[in-house]
């Protein structure tokens, strides 16, 4: 469970977004269609996009403010962001990408600890086979997989993921959910879930927003 | 090839190797600071760094006599704890880095301009600082760039004369450098020894040529 | 680690190659030494007189060649020239005037005086008179304004009364070098150079301007020790310029030596 404050105004090409929602949550989920502004509010709670005014709380953290002046950059803001295309970077293999948050930052947690929740991490996500090989071999699924253990290796207060199943191809999708499945589950890591097909949403999100155009037209929150 | 030509081909090609290895380290910074950041002045800073490419060379090499002579204070106080670089290797090195310096800084920030941004920002979200992000993604995702101005900058730095001959002079044995060593020969009616250096240039050329390709299609 | 870094690969060459290289070329020249500025058409004698400088005396001389202006221009900013020898009495006098030379110490190391060169396998011209006469097709020249054998060259031509009628067929060449170049390779009828420099190619000397004939050329050489840490053994070497044994050379490659 956590609480997520968005208020987010944000002016775009065609539209402008306007977010504003306030819920404690395992799992948020996000959908609309292509171009809702979807991955632009992800990009603002990571940090990678300013928005123009509001507030973006995380459990009570203050992330951005434009009352009060506080933007934190990327690096400070503890969240995990996956985001559509995977993004894995090329210059690395996988292991080096899974542990790129760990070896960078000054996030650590005691050696042995680092070492259960990689091995944690590798088992869930079953990455055993995938360790050595280059990024550019894998499938879409696989980098997709890669790249949710490369964040939650840095134990991100909240995970975004991006349309997560948006490249793997359609028979093996159902492949995918049940790792998502598995985070919450067994990390009892807070998601919030962009996507633009709903059905995905119904197992696993408490509460969904649907964004048409940058606004919210409709908030449910399911009780589980 | 005489033990002369040798000798003259050797110190070229040191000097060359070390301007190279001392213009990177600016170069890299400087491409990097113009692919990525905005700062008022920033089109200033292009010019500056340009110029060396504008300017003939022995328009280059009379700055660099003057910026180092006895007549500048950055001469008088180089001059102050002993140390001369008119008319020694140094300045053979410092003209070779000057006017290679443009070179490298275009490929670099030409390497870097095409990396793509959301790399680095993702690097971020995990946690990584400006500079390390520099470190273990922009930059080898940039090598290539890296490479290649490297490259091109030894080629310049090699067949460098003009500013050379202004600042380090045109000795033997000292700041002889190929170019230079041609220039000389040609004028002191060595004709026959001009060639042979114009023969060993020109192979050197075509050997960096060749480097290049190979480096650039290995990293392929 | 799993980074490949062709960067660090480059560096590691350059490391290496400079490791490797440096070890076995001698980079920096021998103590005890001096740099002498020389003009290009006194390289060759000087080349020689510093061989027997250094098996008289241990000392090397570096010799920094180029065109006296250039060196003018080095020894204003402050390049640590000992001696200076210059093509003509201008560029001394630049460096005079800089405050670079040491007092008392300017002097006239050498005359020389003009030749006229033909390629070698041409009949005309065939003396001076008819060069005079404008019966050249191209006459090859150093600059007129700055190359010193050119300057002189103009003014017998002046002198002459002939540089109206040859002044459109003069080509112009920035070093005396070039102009040998021309009158070798057949490009040009007849050429001006120092006598000297016609000593060093392969041309055909139509005539000589001696100096007793044509005082007014007044072609002279100087030489001054500059101010700075390698004063005395400037003087030294200037010394010896100026000594019996170093004109000896002069004169057999065509200086005049007047002592």
């Amino acid at each position: 469970m956590i609480q997520l404050t968005l208020d987010v105004t944000l002016r775009q090409q065609a539209f402008e977004l306007q977010v504003k929602d306030t819920s404690s949550v395992e799992v948020l989920g996000i959908f609309g269609p292509s171009g809702s502004g979807k991955t632009t509010l992800l990009e603002s709670i990571a940090g990678i996009r300013r928005p123009d005014a509001g507030e973006i709380r995380v459990a009570e953290r203050v992330l951005f403010s434009s009352a009060e002046g506080i933007d934190l950059p990327p690096r400070d803001r503890q969240i995990g962001y996956v985001p559509q295309d995977a993004l894995l970077f090329p210059n690395l293999d996988v292991n080096g990408n899974i542990n790129y948050g760990v070896r960078h930052s000054r996030r650590h947690l005691p050696g042995d600890a680092e070492a259960r929740l990689r091995s944690t991490l590798i088992e869930i996500l079953d990455l055993g086979p995938l360790l050595e090989r280059r990024v550019q071999k894998l499938s879409g699924g696989e980098k997709q997989r890669v790249a949710i253990a490369r964040a939650l290796m840095t134990q991100p207060a909240v995970l975004l993921l991006d349309e997560p199943l948006a490249g793997v191809d359609r028979a093996r999708r159902d492949r995918i959910l049940p790792y998502v499945l598995r985070i919450r589950r067994d990390l009892h890591v807070p998601l919030v879930y962009v996507t633009h097909d709903e059905a995905e949403l119904t197992s696993i999100a408490d509460r969904v927003l649907h964004l048409d155009t940058g606004r919210v037209a409709e908030a449910t929150h399911r009780r589980q | 090839m005489s033990a002369e030509t040798w000798a003259i081909a050797q110190f070229t090609v040191v000097m060359a190797l070390m301007a190279t290895a001392l213009t990177l380290p600016f170069a890299i910074a400087a491409g990097w600071v113009l692919a990525r950041a905005t700062f008022p002045g920033k089109a200033l800073l292009e010019t500056v760094v340009s110029l060396p490419l504008v300017l003939p060379p022995v328009a280059t090499g009379l700055l660099l006599l003057w910026l180092f002579g006895r007549r500048s204070p950055v001469g008088r106080a180089l001059d102050a704890v002993g140390v001369e670089v008119v008319f020694t290797w140094k300045a053979v090195v410092i003209a070779m880095m000057v006017v290679s310096f443009p070179l490298v800084v275009r490929s670099v920030r030409s390497g870097i301009e095409q990396v793509d941004r959301r790399y680095e920002e993702l690097a971020a979200t995990l946690g990584a600082g400006r500079f390390r992000i520099l470190r273990t993604i922009t930059l080898p995702l940039a090598s290539r760039g890296i490479v290649a101005g490297a490259i091109l900058g030894f080629s310049r730095a090699l067949g460098e004369f003009g500013a050379t001959i202004m600042v380090a002079g045109a000795i033997p044995g000292r700041t002889q450098t190929l170019a230079v060593g041609i220039y000389t020969f040609v004028e002191t009616g060595r004709e026959e020894a001009a060639w042979g250096l114009l023969l060993l240039s020109a192979l050197l050329a075509f050997g960096a040529i060749y480097l290049s390709n190979r480096l650039v299609a290995a990293r392929a | 680690m799993a980074t490949r870094n062709p960067a660090m690969k480059i560096v590691n060459w350059l490391a290496a190659g400079l490791a490797v290289l440096a070890s076995s070329a001698p980079i920096a020249a021998q103590p005890p030494s001096l740099v002498v500025s020389v003009a290009a058409s006194m390289h060759t004698a000087l080349e020689e007189l510093a061989v027997l400088y250094r098996a008289a005396t241990g000392v090397t001389v570096s010799l920094n060649t180029g065109s006296s202006n250039t060196l003018a221009r080095q020894i204003v900013e402050g390049a640590r020239a000992a001696v200076f020898i210059s093509a003509d009495d201008r560029q001394m006098d630049v460096v005079e005037k800089a405050g670079r030379v040491v007092a008392g110490t300017r002097t006239r190391l050498l005359t020389n005086e003009l030749a006229i060169v033909a390629p070698i396998d041409r009949a005309v011209p065939a003396n001076l008179a008819a060069l005079l006469e404008g019966r050249v097709t191209r006459l090859a020249m150093g600059e007129t304004s700055s190359v010193p054998a050119g300057v002189y060259g103009r003014r017998w031509l002046e002198h002459e009364g002939a540089w109206p009628r040859l002044q459109s067929k003069v080509i112009p060449f920035p070093t005396v070098r070039a102009v040998l170049s021309a009158v070798e390779a057949g490009r040009v009828d007849a050429g001006i150079v120092y006598a000297t420099d016609a000593r060093e190619a392969k041309v055909r000397v139509v005539g000589r301007l001696p100096a007793n004939e044509h005082a007014y050329l007044n072609i002279v050489q100087p030489a001054a020790v500059i101010a700075g840490p390698a004063e005395a053994e400037g003087r030294r070497f200037l010394q010896f310029l100026r000594g019996p044994e170093a004109s000896a050379v002069f004169r057999r490659r065509g200086f005049g030596v007047e002592r």
